[in-house]
């Protein structure tokens, strides 16, 4: 289970604590024991689900497409009428998201966060109300909807981030459902490889932006106490990643020069906080030595206080 | 077969300039038809379609599009598409400004085709008629799928290249065709904004937060 997954699930529960709300959580597997089953859905519940439904079959091994997953989709939302789904960041969400929202007539609301507050609707009792908002990809305001006033249902997708602790407890009940038959021919799958800097780039939760060379030895001190898959640095000399998929709750930006923020806030990563490191007149590749150096400070610290 | 880009208008999105590249890979094999709706008939768009290959370019010349939301959108040009006999639709995954990504799967959902997402190419497939193959990237994995016509694709947002807008520069440039809401046998009354679908705009700055030293950084990387 990625961190995405464990954050989205503890979203969810966030909100069903507040708003009086059952968290459903669907899994979708290829052909799987049931040992393997009830593993999965163990951590899933452990996440912060309160129910576990798990469709099981070989069409739904490969790529995630509304093509396989659509029509699962579409017979939950049809069962469950729920207010609001959520998919975690990454390219699931972009490819299942707008067809969901299309076919039930929801807002959709891609790389989105999520406050709770109460709020006070005089003459009604005060209430705790649930506010999506994303940024435009413009990144020049953001849309906001509160789920209760818009009368339809909502599909999102959220930013990546971890999790500190689980919400829930490893025992939730799993309903077994059934794959109905795809609308569509199913697709050949031809050829299929795992790419390292795709997974990095969809499930890293904290993103360090540079223009100067960053060396291996300064990404792993980076990297070394952090949860894997936290921080992903991209620099001058990384290979061309494509950030379009990327929902981190976090960019660093590190740099001297303003005309850099430009290029980053318009490199398809929105949904983003994005926060500046250093005071003008640093330079990057500088910046980049002490924040590594900084980290080694850090972990010294703490391995001080735990012995 | 005739392949259909659909471009944002008057200026076309960073999604929509990789879909109109991919499409370039049936340009020896298929027709190529891009259509913009609304806006002006004049436009960047248009401009680059016909500088870019494409065999034909049509521009849906009805005002009333500059205020449909993505549904009504989606409907008149999967209406568009048909009108054509289009069996691959490709369309930018979203805007740069709104950037919601819902028109593609309007398209197909108004079309009756399936939609694949994050295409980053495609060709036609050797060993079977009438589908073609697509490079999908999903899951920390890339794969390569075969799927059959119709079927609708969305590409995402690509780097600008310097060049991309001037690919032909011979003198037989196609010229833009118009086409109203009357050739497609649609009615105004179909075109109704529902703004609510976006949520309310609120026009804020970035929320920065300027740490002063890579220390505050570190402590707050590592109370994750």
């Amino acid at each position: 289970m990625t961190n995405p997954s464990r954050f989205v699930v503890a979203e969810a529960r966030r909100i069903a604590d507040a708003a009086g709300a059952t968290v459903y959580a669907l899994l979708t597997l290829g052909s799987c024991s049931h040992v393997e089953i009830d593993q999965l859905a163990a951590q899933v519940s452990a996440a912060g689900a309160d129910r576990i439904l798990c469709s099981s079959d070989e069409i739904l091994a490969g790529v995630p497409l509304d093509v396989t997953h659509g029509m699962l989709l579409a017979q939950i939302a049809e069962r469950l009428r729920p207010l609001l789904f959520l998919f975690p960041a990454g390219g699931v969400g972009i490819e299942l998201g707008p067809p969901l929202a299309v076919r039930i007539g929801a807002a959709y609301f891609p790389h989105a966060s999520i406050d709770v507050r109460a709020e006070d609707r005089m003459p009604e009792a005060a209430s705790q109300r649930i506010v999506l908002h994303r940024w435009r990809a413009a990144r020049d305001g953001q849309r906001r909807v509160d789920v209760a006033d818009l009368e339809r249902p909502v599909v999102a997708t959220l930013a990546a981030a971890t999790v500190s602790r689980p919400l829930g407890e490893p025992c939730a009940e799993v309903e077994m459902l059934p794959c109905p038959e795809p609308k569509y021919a199913r697709p050949r799958e031809l050829t299929s490889e795992i790419t390292a800097e795709d997974s990095e780039v969809e499930l890293c939760s904290a993103m360090v932006l540079s223009a100067a060379p960053v060396s291996p030895a300064i990404r792993s001190a980076l990297n070394a106490d952090l949860a894997p898959g936290t921080v992903l640095v991209v620099d001058g000399e990384a290979e061309p990643v494509s950030l379009h998929a990327a929902s981190p709750n976090e960019i660093f930006i590190v740099s001297s020069a303003t005309e850099v923020d430009d290029v980053y806030l318009s490199s398809q990563v929105p949904g983003a906080k994005v926060t500046h490191v250093g005071e003008p007149g640093y330079v990057s590749s500088a910046a980049i030595e002490d924040l590594a150096a900084a980290m080694d400070r850090a972990r010294a610290a703490r391995s001080k206080v735990s012995s | 077969m005739i392949v259909l880009v659909c471009l944002e208008s008057p200026e076309p999105s960073r999604a929509s300039r990789a879909a109109l590249s991919i499409a370039r890979r049936f340009a020896g094999t298929a027709q190529i038809v891009a259509l913009s709706a609304g806006g002006p008939v004049a436009s960047a768009s248009l401009d680059m379609a016909r500088r870019s290959g494409a065999h034909r370019v049509i521009h849906l010349d009805e005002p009333a599009l500059d205020r449909a939301d993505f549904f009504t959108l989606g409907m008149v040009l999967a209406e568009a598409a048909r009108h054509i006999g289009a069996t691959l639709v490709i369309a930018g995954e979203r805007s740069d400004d709104e950037g919601q990504g819902l028109v593609p799967a309007a398209v197909a959902h108004h079309l009756g085709a399936p939609i694949v997402a994050r295409v980053q190419d495609v060709e036609s497939s050797l060993a079977t008629p009438n589908a073609v193959v697509l490079t999908v990237r999903a899951g920390g994995r890339k794969n390569r799928i075969e799927m059959a016509l119709p079927l609708v694709l969305s590409t995402p947002p690509a780097p600008i290249a310097a060049n991309d807008a001037a690919i032909v520069s011979h003198a037989s440039l196609p010229s833009v065709q118009t086409m109203t809401f009357a050739r497609l046998g649609l009615d105004h009354s179909r075109v109704v904004p529902r703004p609510d679908l976006l949520g309310t705009r609120v026009p804020l700055s970035a929320p920065r937060i300027q740490y002063k030293s890579f220390d505050e950084v570190v402590e707050m990387l590592l109370r994750r």
